[in-house]
């Protein structure tokens, strides 16, 4: 993942988080800006509401999980620089946090849930690898889409 | 005055559909039970276990940014309680300056124990919430409940 250019990565925008009908998980619709490409992925509840509370800037009395990352990160001088959804593997996505810390670049694993929860909470940009986007699961994608409505959708449109 | 504890066990509360992490002083002193929910729960039953996740949980990802800075955990402290609300602190310590970070309990407690960090308790929040509700609550609690992270 180190050796991806930029130039392979296409920046997404988080567009809404919805629960699906089907399971008890949320989805994290990302598109890019012109619109053109859509990737759902799917998280668990807490990790939708943690994606949901950054959009929508609820403050917490106490500090969510995210929350005390940033505040791990501000403390320490590290600079999240930008999270991008790396792999996926059997319906699984991986991801990869980057930042910098004393002046050097490094990546972090994660999860996309935790990326783009940390992403909404420091202000840093989200993006996908071309090939991840091109590999998305589904071919009934469209159908889930058409299913969950853009009714939904227009909640959190950005 | 802080008093070392030790992470005895996680529990299942039907009552309050939420988890117990129930910790309790180092000589078998006074319990201390902190109500967390299902997905703080599970982060704190992975680290208890030793479980690797296939891919990093949130305090994998914690601890990972930690360790590239090279910051280590001194010490999380269970700070206060407030209208059955418990705070906690994380004590960092980088490039020789320490730090002092607020946190959830669940949160300082599912790091703690991936970073084989002490964990601590304020002495006047074990007083606040020694109450007779709990005690009697506690008596009606299985020995089998307690006895999965018996160390």
């Amino acid at each position: 993942m180190e050796h991806t250019e930029l130039a392979d990565l296409v920046k997404l925008k988080v567009h809404g988080v919805l629960p699906d009908p089907n399971t008890e998980t949320q989805i994290v619709i990302l598109k890019d800006e012109q619109h053109a490409d859509i990737l759902p992925i799917w998280v668990g509840t807490a990790e939708g509401t943690a994606i949901k509370m950054a959009m929508e800037g609820i403050p917490t009395p106490r500090p969510m999980s995210h929350d005390l990352i940033r505040s791990f990160a501000d403390h320490l001088n590290i600079k999240i620089l930008r999270v991008v959804v790396t792999d996926v593997k059997n319906n699984t996505y991986y991801a990869a946090v980057h930042l910098v810390a004393r002046g050097e670049e490094r990546t972090v694993d994660s999860r996309p849930s935790d990326a783009i929860a940390l992403a909404l909470r420091t202000n840093s940009p989200i993006y996908v690898t071309q090939d991840v986007l091109k590999r998305r699961g589904g071919g009934n994608l469209d159908a889930l889409l058409e299913k969950l409505g853009t009714k939904n959708l227009g909640k959190y449109e950005v | 005055m802080l008093t070392q504890m030790k992470v005895r066990g996680l529990m299942f509360d039907p009552y309050n559909n939420a988890y117990i992490v129930l910790l309790r002083e180092e000589d078998q002193g006074e319990m201390l039970p902190i109500w967390v929910g299902k997905s703080e729960a599970s982060a704190i039953s992975f680290a208890l276990e030793g479980i690797a996740a296939p891919r990093p949980m949130t305090h994998d990802l914690m601890k990972s940014l930690l360790d590239s800075v090279e910051a280590k955990v001194i010490s999380v402290v269970v700070t206060d309680l407030v209208e059955n609300t418990y705070y906690a602190k994380i004590h960092l310590m980088h490039e020789d300056s320490e730090f002092s970070i607020d946190s959830r309990p669940s949160d300082a407690i599912a790091l703690a124990l991936r970073t084989s960090t002490p964990i601590f308790a304020q002495e006047e929040v074990l007083r606040k919430q020694a109450s007779e509700e709990l005690d009697h609550w506690l008596e009606n609690l299985k020995p089998e409940d307690f006895g999965k992270y018996e160390s």
